[in-house]
């Protein structure tokens, strides 16, 4: 069918096909089935290559993005080449071949699907170019997950232990509030007595002072008298010598 | 071996404190020296208990005390005849066991020091009053005993932080007795006492409450777990605590 831009990609492959295939009208069937196991090489490929994008980075993606692309345009170039087969075949044996063509396409749609995520995925090696060597694979990322998780669970264990020990010492502390209070009074009642101990002190020592005194007064009138008595004998005897 | 010899000794002691005492009465030493005599009769009285203590012998260690404190009180020096007291008590509290006649002691005790105007040592002697009171069953005396410490120590700095402890004992014999006695005072107690409110204790107690009043003991030893994972029960508070459910058990078997 030509078209005013030229020779459609599709006529180019037809052509291709057509030169390596001899095309025949009784070979109709076999022509399909050589496609199809065309297809299915193809496919194999592609999707071993679409596995491995992800993994890989730089150049070798950007071929191997290539190639794939390259590959799917074949894949696509196929079908149509099924599809022109499939309308000539007489409509009785039609439906077979309709269906498998429709499974193909199928195949290719997710095919293409793949591509297009694998070429964003998401892949452990960029995150390995990015951090270094020592990033996290997703695996050890649970891990992690876990460990965090024990830890919360340790620190809340750790907390009540705490609270357990706090609520303890407050008790500790009572007692020791009340003891405190106990031997406060008795200091202060010994303080008391021992005031009242130096005021009596205090006062007998005045008392043992007056006392003193009192002995000394009655020690100088014993003196004192003891000298008058001796005194008025000395006179009664010295009248009585001078009377005679 | 050591504790006959020990034995020996006291009895020494008390021959020598009896005929000290003896002495002192007749008319000549009741002149001269009747008053030292007297004293130092308490004192060898107090030495022979000690021994007798050591020895184990402990009725004959009571009746040394208790002519001790006879002397003592005569003197009219009352504490220390109140730290004898205290000292029977505890011999009737952990050895002889018997728990009456060491809350009378303890009673004794309590009063002397009031009257020597050392509240603290005072109320430590009602604190273990209140205690065995309870644990016989004289509800209606502990009850008194509790808050009347409580209200006394509210206002001391140092020993406000005791008296919600005291607050608790005392709703805790409330509630043995009668659940709305218990509501009663506890409101009574936290209007006087906001502090109380936010005690942990406040809370088990208005749970304990709740659980009594739908007679629902899984509720009831569910609080109370609770709060002893925190704080560990004492023997006093579990064996209150264990009336108190079954009181709820008895209810509940009542309804049936």
């Amino acid at each position: 069918m030509p078209s005013p831009f030229g020779v459609p990609d599709h006529v180019k492959t037809c052509l291709k096909f057509s030169q390596r295939l001899p095309r025949s009208y009784g070979k109709m069937s076999s022509d399909f089935e050589t496609y199809e196991q065309d297809f299915g090489t193809i496919t194999a490929e592609v999707t071993n290559k679409i596995g491995k994008i992800p993994k890989l980075s730089g150049e070798e993606k950007t071929q191997l993005v290539l190639n794939v692309d390259k590959q799917l345009e074949e894949v696509r170039e196929l079908l149509e080449q099924m599809d022109l087969e499939v309308r000539e075949i007489p409509i009785q044996s039609r439906a077979m071949y309709n269906s498998r063509l429709k499974s193909y396409k199928q195949e290719v749609e997710k095919l293409e699907k793949d591509f297009k995520r694998s070429r964003i995925a998401y892949s452990d090696e960029v995150r390995n170019e990015l951090l270094g060597d020592d990033a996290i694979s997703s695996e050890s990322q649970r891990a992690h997950l876990l460990d965090n998780t024990e830890r919360l669970e340790r620190s809340s264990r750790r907390l009540e232990a705490g609270y357990q020990i706090a609520v303890e010492t407050e008790q500790v502390g009572q007692e020791i509030l009340a003891n405190l209070h106990t031997d406060r009074e008795k200091i202060q009642r010994a303080r008391e007595r021992l005031r009242e101990t130096d005021a009596n002190l205090g006062k007998s020592s005045r008392i043992l002072t007056g006392m003193l005194r009192r002995i000394i007064q009655n020690r100088i009138l014993v003196f004192v008298l003891g000298g008058i008595i001796l005194l008025t004998i000395i006179l009664a005897i010295y009248l009585n010598l001078r009377s005679h | 071996m050591d504790n006959s010899g020990k034995e020996k000794e006291a009895m020494q002691l008390m021959a020598e404190a009896d005929k000290k005492v003896k002495a002192s009465g007749s008319f000549l030493g009741g002149m001269f020296g009747g008053n030292h005599k007297v004293e130092d009769a308490c004192e060898i009285y107090a030495r022979a208990a000690n021994m007798f203590k050591m020895a184990k012998n402990w009725s004959e260690a009571i009746n040394c005390l208790n002519q001790a404190i006879d002397i003592y009180t005569d003197m009219g020096r009352f504490t220390i005849a109140a730290k004898h007291h205290i000292t029977i008590a505890e011999i009737y509290e952990s050895e002889l066991v018997d728990i009456e006649k060491a809350i009378a002691h303890y009673e004794q005790a309590a009063d002397y020091y009031k009257g020597e105007e050392s509240n603290s040592s005072a109320n430590k002697c009602l604190l273990k009053v209140g205690h065995y009171s309870a644990q016989l069953e004289q509800y209606q005396k502990a009850i008194e005993i509790y808050e009347q410490v409580a209200m006394s120590t509210m206002d001391n700095p140092l020993l406000k932080y005791n008296a919600k402890e005291y607050f608790f004992k005392a709703s805790l014999c409330h509630f043995i007795v009668d659940e709305l006695n218990a509501k009663l005072a506890i409101e009574k107690y936290e209007e006087m006492f906001p502090a109380f409110s936010d005690s942990r204790e406040l809370k088990l107690l208005k749970k304990l409450l709740e659980a009594h009043e739908e007679q629902n003991s899984e509720a009831f030893t569910e609080a109370v777990k609770e709060f002893d994972s925190v704080s560990r029960l004492d023997q006093w508070l579990t064996t209150m605590l264990l009336r108190i459910k079954k009181t709820i058990q008895g209810d509940a078997g009542d309804l049936k």
